[in-house]
């Protein structure tokens, strides 16, 4: 990809397929978005990502659903199979599969979105879009402290280690093992959050008006016009659907 | 800050009266989704996906968490902001060492709380609208939760200003009570947007409730009311111990600690007093 596009053109066409997905709520549409965004992970090189992320988060999320709805469906007529008060039934597996499919298109559309985009573009398409620029601090910090983070409580472990931690089996031990971690770290991460209050507010960081940004987000005609098609797309989906369930007797 | 001001009204009070106005649409459009999904829900789950129900629950709690998080962020002392991604890195880093004990709890709100006894209500409300928003980041799922996050944080601050962190034995009962609202409110989410819930325990008590004949949301609202209180009470207590182990110094930085007396013992002694 060689013109990059705007993290924001990326952002509507996300959310666009999503509420057009959940608005169409038919196994086949879902499974199609699905299918589509691991394809176009596929092409922009982060299909390993996308999808191991996505299977940590669906993996447990389809067991419950077919175990939840596949034996326990108390609408469910068409029984398949019964033994004690689980049956399985075809309505049940139905809306399993139809609920499973949308929430993995809903997992893997966001995820192409948020492992494809820079954060320091977004920060800086979100603060043109006038979001307060703490929003985008915030967001752009946490993405960037969380390895420190890890790293820090690491540190702590060792440093806890080397004067006689050792965590044992009973539980009363390990819930000693997680204080001796957990008060220095928080007690670290507030100290130093005070400090670099200090250095920012030294910086303007609470001056309203204008700001100028070192990033620069690329925007077209073409990407802004898209912009707006993306977002007629999606309210038309919701207002058919409004429709079809006003006129179907609430049979959503 | 905290001073009166001296001088003539400037266009920054017009600004701060049209934030107070994003915060109560804010508040106005989760309570409304809410009231809207609970009141549709039985017509939705027998006809099937429950299609708008999934459409108003994404858009009605999402609208109101993002209008809480631009009315409440420009308002809040920077030494409030900046604490911010730490609250939400423990959220997530404090969960998962939480995690490797074993628990069956998830305690994915420990920064939330902590934030909005040391900066109040608001904050904490936008603590937890943003929790979930950067979270979805790494974890799509966790997005249509902004409005429940939220509330946990509005509701601890609530409890951190009427001093139920000033006495120890109080913290988990607030915990308490917040979990069965916050679980009320989450289990529509849980119902319509993904038609049940991710983890093998919750999961196993949905079931038993839909094998006893149960609506899908009457099912989760009762998992909800099992899992959730306990769970915010043992949040509740690890925040209030984390805040009493922090140094008073550093606690009673904060203004609202200072005007609110959130807890227990004497305000350092300070120079010129």
């Amino acid at each position: 990809m060689a013109p990059r596009l705007n993290p924001l053109t990326t952002l509507t066409a996300a959310a666009a397929v999503l509420v057009i997905t959940t608005a169409a709520s038919s196994w086949a549409v879902s499974l199609t978005v699905a299918a589509g965004a691991a394809l176009l992970a596929a092409v922009t090189g982060a299909a390993r990502r996308v999808l191991l992320g996505a299977g940590v988060i669906l993996a447990p999320f389809w067991l419950s659903l077919l175990v939840m709805h596949g034996l326990f469906f108390p609408e469910g007529r068409t029984v398949l199979a019964s033994w004690g008060p689980a049956r399985i039934t075809a309505e049940g597996l139905g809306f399993a599969v139809d609920m499973g499919l949308r929430t993995s298109a809903f997992v893997l559309v966001l995820l192409l979105f948020s492992f494809s985009v820079r954060v320091p573009e977004l920060v800086a398409a979100l603060a043109a879009f006038r979001l307060p620029p703490q929003f985008g601090y915030v967001l752009a910090s946490t993405l960037m402290l969380a390895p420190i983070i890890a790293a820090r409580l690491e540190k702590v472990r060792q440093a806890q280690e080397s004067r006689g931690l050792v965590v044992g089996k009973g539980f009363g031990n390990r819930l000693a093992a997680v204080r001796l971690q957990m008060v220095p770290l928080v007690l670290g991460l507030v100290h130093d959050a005070g400090v670099r209050a200090q250095a920012l507010d030294a910086r303007g960081f609470r001056r309203t008006g204008p700001r100028t940004t070192y990033t620069q987000v690329r925007d077209s005609e073409a990407q802004r016009g898209f912009r707006i098609l993306a977002a007629l797309l999606a309210a038309a989906a919701v207002a058919v659907r409004v429709a079809a369930s006003l006129s179907g007797g609430g049979q959503a | 800050m905290s001073q009166p001001s001296l001088t003539l009204p400037t266009p920054g009070q017009q600004a701060g009266r049209n934030r107070r106005l994003l915060e109560i649409l804010g508040a106005a459009a989760i309570a409304a989704t809410f009231i809207f999904l609970v009141l549709t829900q039985p017509a939705d789950i027998a006809g099937g996906l429950g299609s708008v129900s999934a459409l108003v629950a994404l858009g009605g709690f999402l609208l109101g968490a993002v209008l809480l998080i631009v009315g409440v962020l420009p308002t809040l002392p920077t030494a409030t902001v900046v604490l911010m991604p730490v609250a939400l890195v423990l959220n997530i880093v404090l969960g998962q060492l939480m995690g490797s004990t074993g628990l069956p709890f998830y305690l994915d709100a420990i920064g939330t709380v902590l934030i909005a006894v040391l900066a109040g209500p608001a904050a904490g409300a936008a603590t937890g609208a943003l929790s979930s928003i950067v979270w979805s980041f790494i974890n799509p799922t966790v997005l249509p939760f902004a409005a429940g996050a939220a509330l946990i944080g509005f509701l601890a601050g609530t409890a951190a200003r009427y001093g139920l962190f000033r006495r120890f034995y109080l913290a988990p009962v607030a915990g308490f009570v917040t979990g069965i609202v916050a679980g009320v409110v989450s289990a529509p989410i849980a119902a319509f947007v993904f038609g049940g819930t991710a983890g093998a325990g919750t999961g196993a008590i949905v079931s038993a409730f839909r094998a006893m004949g149960d609506t899908l949301l009457a099912a989760i609202t009762k998992q909800a009311l099992i899992s959730d209180p306990m769970d915010k009470a043992i949040v509740f207590t690890i925040a209030a111990l984390l805040v009493y182990a922090l140094p008073r110094r550093t606690t009673f930085q904060f203004p609202f600690v200072r005007r609110y007396n959130v807890l227990a013992g004497k305000e350092p002694a300070k120079r010129n007093a």
